[in-house]
């Protein structure tokens, strides 16, 4: 193949790079300046006061905690019911199997907004609602077939000698699980873990419908600080701590980011 | 070969009883809601398809779904050539530089959502953002309050911004799984660049292009929090895409009409759903045969 010219690449990956670092930079740019008038500090100055402003304030703590909650509670959920159900699909032909796949496709896209009536309904009637378990259950609904799709994958990369020289070994399926199949598509779970937490993070139309009182995640702590006077150099410091766990998630799975949708056919 | 077995479905199942509590009993419900006018939820009055007939007779849905519609297709027509053109610079370039490429190009998408329009509104502020106040000093009228064509031209861009990475992913994963016999086998037929795109590397990015495009569709479809935040479907309705109005009428806790607007718009998804497995589970197209090409 004829040799691109490797400057022109790097010109145009530089283009690139600025494009999406320019609303990032602005943002924590805002994020360190005073954007209201306050004792002592010059508005439109650099200041750390939006930083301090989070520490001194219970409910944009508690947001984050609860954010936490949810996203790692859905990722084990997902994971949990993913890995064997991937396995199921990877290696077994059972009646129903395409429909089931293709169920969870339509799910997998069903905008939120179509189920954030009924949902709302039904978990405020069973006392799921305003609570970080909600907002991890009903995330299930796009994660779970993103799970097992990724997961599905990288399992079906693995030759079933592997598994049946387990089993001639005498593992059961969970031991075989744990001890064999688990360590051998470490990857692949960082990947689906990586995307199920993505996802989830980012939701926030159901999000917003089951937390109207109560358990709000980072998204919502953030829509609540918009009134009156917004003081968006807070809100952009909020969004800063909002994106940077996902920062490190990408930073983690780099390596494996684009390998999760390669063996699927 | 798979082995055909039944008891397969308890693999599945623990899946499938969450996707049953959380997808399949809501979906029933809203379908009952969508038959009744629901003043509160204790006092069902049964009015058949009513709700129905007002939305497929209603102007504004067509409006809606045309400006969806159009949405969708400028958003795939950008997102998709440039994903797959990132990805083939990407291909030729060093680990380091995929690496860095592929991490920076991620990381609008693990921003919430309902901070996208924030973060580009700041942006565009004409007073205090970046692109604002370059925008002011080129002397550009940039006003994307009243200005329909400018709105739309937020959406796209700001829409670009947020999942151009998911694509370049998806791209990057169909052209790096394609073997290096396959491009020898190219060289020793002296193809063009050209040629290898159009035989090699698109019939291998198939499976994930069609994954982007179903996903790109339907999220740029659907549109909702990130539209919403730019100018609330203005100026006068000109980006009042389709789930703008469901979200008003849930907002506005009109349980029957919204139950017949999530049933029509799941329609639609199914409907997208099913085209997408019959247009991927085609015959595979007509290839230059791979052991030719393997040897």
């Amino acid at each position: 193949m004829r040799a691109p010219s490797s400057w022109g690449r790097i010109a145009l990956f530089a283009v690139i790079g600025a494009f999406i670092l320019v609303p990032l930079a602005q943002t924590i740019i805002t994020s360190f300046v005073s954007t209201l008038p306050r004792a002592g500090i010059a508005e439109g100055h650099f200041s750390l006061v939006n930083y301090q402003n989070i520490l001194h304030s219970a409910a944009l703590k508690d947001s984050i905690v609860n954010s936490i909650i949810y996203v790692v509670l859905n990722v084990a959920l997902c994971l949990g019911v993913g890995l064997p159900a991937a396995y199921g699909f990877a290696r077994y032909g059972f009646a129903g199997d395409r429909q089931l796949f293709f169920l969870l496709l339509v799910f997998r896209i069903t905008p939120t907004v179509v189920l954030s009536l009924p949902i709302f309904v039904l978990f405020a009637q069973i006392g799921l609602a305003n609570t970080p378990v909600g907002i991890a259950l009903v995330h299930c609904v796009f994660n779970i077939p993103i799970s097992i799709w990724i997961l599905e994958g990288f399992i079906s990369a693995v030759p079933r000698e592997f598994d049946e020289t387990a089993f001639l070994d005498g593992h059961s399926l969970p031991s075989f699980f744990f001890r064999h199949l688990i360590p051998a598509i470490a990857p692949g779970i960082g990947v689906a873990a990586f995307f199920c937490f993505v996802f989830s993070w980012v939701e926030v139309v159901l999000a917003r419908i089951l937390t109207t009182t109560g358990g709000k995640p980072i998204t919502m702590a953030i829509n609540g600080l918009f009134g009156f006077r917004t003081d968006f150099g807070l809100v952009m410091a909020m969004t800063v701590l909002a994106v940077l766990p996902g920062i490190a998630m990408i930073y983690f799975v780099r390596n494996h980011l684009a390998k999760g949708f390669v063996i699927r056919t | 070969m798979k082995l055909y077995d039944n008891r397969a479905w308890f693999l599945v199942l623990p899946a499938l009883v969450i996707v049953t509590f959380v997808g399949i009993v809501p979906l029933i419900a809203v379908t009952n809601y969508s038959f009744q006018d629901l003043f509160s939820l204790n006092n069902p009055y049964w009015v058949g398809v009513d709700w129905y007939r007002n939305i497929v007779t209603s102007e504004r849905f067509y409006a809606s779904l045309g400006r969806s519609f159009l949405f969708s297709a400028i958003v795939l027509s950008i997102q998709l050539p440039l994903g797959i053109w990132i990805a083939l610079l990407l291909q030729r370039s060093n680990q380091f530089i995929v690496s860095t490429v592929l991490v920076l190009i991620t990381v609008p998408l693990v921003v919430p959502w309902n901070m996208i329009p924030v973060i580009w509104l700041n942006l565009i502020n004409p007073n205090a953002g970046l692109a604002g106040k370059m925008l002011a000093w080129l002397g550009v009228g940039f006003d994307y309050k009243f200005n329909a064509l400018h709105t739309w031209i937020v959406l796209v861009v700001m829409d670009t911004w947020h999942w151009l990475g998911l694509v370049v992913v998806l791209a990057y994963a169909g052209i790096s799984s394609i073997p290096p016999a396959y491009y020898q086998a190219a060289a020793i037929d002296a193809a063009s660049q050209w040629q290898v795109f159009r035989f090699i590397q698109l019939p291998k990015m198939k499976t994930v292009l069609s994954m982007a495009v179903l996903l790109r569709f339907m999220d740029s479809f659907m549109i909702y929090i990130e539209a919403f935040r730019i100018n609330a479907g203005g100026p006068d309705s000109a980006t009042a895409f389709l789930s703008l109005d469901l979200g008003e009428e849930i907002l506005s806790f009109n349980y029957g009409p919204s139950a017949a607007r999530s049933i029509v718009y799941f329609l639609i998804v199914l409907t997208v759903a099913w085209t997408f497995k019959a247009a991927t589970s085609a015959p595979a197209p007509a290839v230059p045969p791979t052991q030719e090409l393997a040897t």
